[in-house]
């Protein structure tokens, strides 16, 4: 029976059915893979590269960056503040979803791009200290509308940058390469 | 395999962090068990588990008593949890590397994301303070609101165990740094040691002579649990001083 499939696969129809078989696989798993790196549907289209065109800083925005673990994603009042002096906020069919939110007083439901799983414990502020810039790791935000990863965000390219960080510094190399230090 | 004149007493060799717990004022309350399990998201295995032995605690009271009925005497109760030891038995037994010691905090780790579930560390463990994920035990709509963000929620199939806190560790190092100063004795300590209402439980730095849990430490009549196994673990216990 086996002997039979086999000598059925190794004529020339078995092999075009094999490679077929091969090829769908592999789109599929590539498919999956490509999906995983695309940036999330949001509530609003909101473009960086405008925001930061007019000279807002990173921080103004996500201030906790530099104090705490979360960087966080602003209210609707901090949008407001700005916003509701722009005349075009009450015209824009964008911005419609911001107008809303603001007069009914419901939260917008943003939804994060750069995130870790649970079992990695991330901390902006020891990053910011150290003297790392928000676009090495999340890109230059002057050229994307919605914020998107430059890169796949692993464990392999956190070391990489942990252990060129620590140079010849050993007791700073056994920190930041302990396991302990981001999985808790 | 360590022979019996290789074995080192903790007297010979410290960790960094150190825990002191006395047994003559703990009253058996319970309250590090609750803290424990609130601080480090541990599940509520349920009654019909829990009269599998698989109950979740990465601290529990233990209690001992002596002679025969009715002559029985309770002897102190004994508070036991990870003992954070200097050289495990847990760690070279585990196949995937995922019961680690840290170099930089002198702990016993355990990364969630490796471990593939073998409870070898368990079996090995002499103290019996490891706990095993047997289900994804769940968490209803209110109980969920309560997880603490800074520690990993496991899933099944995963070994657990305490950590000394070292979310606090890492938070209280954060926050020393941001200020630019080092890390006072005292500033924080462990869930188990912050509940206790009798101050039982004592938490620190025991590399520091100057650190409380140090100077506890070497008062004399301390006592550490099965050190003849070569372990060096870094708690110690008082009875009867």
């Amino acid at each position: 029976m086996i002997k039979r499939i086999f000598d059925w696969l190794k004529q020339p129809l078995g092999l075009i059915a094999v490679g077929i078989a091969f090829l769908a696989l592999f789109s599929v798993a590539a498919y999956g893979l490509y999906t995983t790196q695309q940036a999330p549907a949001q509530p609003i289209q909101f473009p960086h590269q405008t925001h930061v065109a007019f000279g807002i800083q990173c921080l103004y925005c996500h201030p906790n960056a530099a104090k705490g673990p979360t960087a966080g994603i602003p209210a609707q009042a901090k949008c407001w503040a700005c916003h509701q002096q722009i005349a075009k906020t009450q015209t824009s069919v964008l911005l419609a979803p911001l107008k809303d939110a603001v007069l009914s007083g419901t939260p917008i439901e943003w939804v994060p791009v750069a995130i870790v799983p649970d079992f990695v414990q991330f901390n902006h502020r020891a990053h910011i200290a150290a003297g790392k810039n928000c676009e090495e790791c999340h890109g230059d935000m002057s050229k994307v509308t919605i914020a998107q990863n430059p890169q796949v965000m692993n464990m392999g390219w956190c070391l990489d940058c942990h252990v060129k960080n620590a140079g010849e510094d050993h007791v700073k190399l056994v920190k930041l390469t302990d396991c302990g230090t981001c999985h808790y | 395999m360590i022979r019996p004149e290789e074995i080192k007493l903790s007297s010979e060799e410290n960790g960094k962090w150190g825990m002191v717990i006395d047994q003559d004022i703990c009253t058996g309350c319970q309250a590090c068990v609750a803290a424990c399990a609130m601080e480090n998201n541990i599940s509520f295995v349920g009654e019909e588990d829990s009269g599998y032995g698989r109950a979740m605690h990465w601290i529990r009271i233990e209690r001992f008593w002596e002679g025969e009925y009715p002559e029985v005497k309770m002897t102190p109760r004994q508070p036991m949890l990870c003992q954070q030891c200097g050289h495990a038995t847990c760690e070279p037994v585990c196949p995937a590397f995922a019961t680690v010691h840290s170099q930089a905090e002198q702990l016993n780790l355990q990364v969630y994301n490796r471990c593939v579930g073998t409870r070898y560390c368990a079996n090995n463990c002499p103290y019996q303070v490891r706990a095993f994920n047997w289900r994804d035990y769940q968490r209803p709509e209110p109980l969920s609101n309560q997880l603490n963000p800074d520690v990993t929620v496991r899933r099944m199939g995963v070994m657990e165990k305490c950590t000394f806190c070292i979310q606090r560790i890492h938070k209280a190092q954060d926050q020393a740094k941001a200020e630019g100063r080092e890390v006072q004795d005292g500033e924080f300590t462990t869930a188990c040691a912050q509940a206790c209402p009798a101050s039982a439980i004592v938490f620190g730095r025991v590399d520091n002579p100057e650190s409380l849990v140090s100077q506890l430490a070497h008062k004399g009549h301390g006592v550490k649990h099965l050190e003849e196994l070569g372990t060096l673990p870094n708690v110690t216990y008082f009875k009867g001083g």
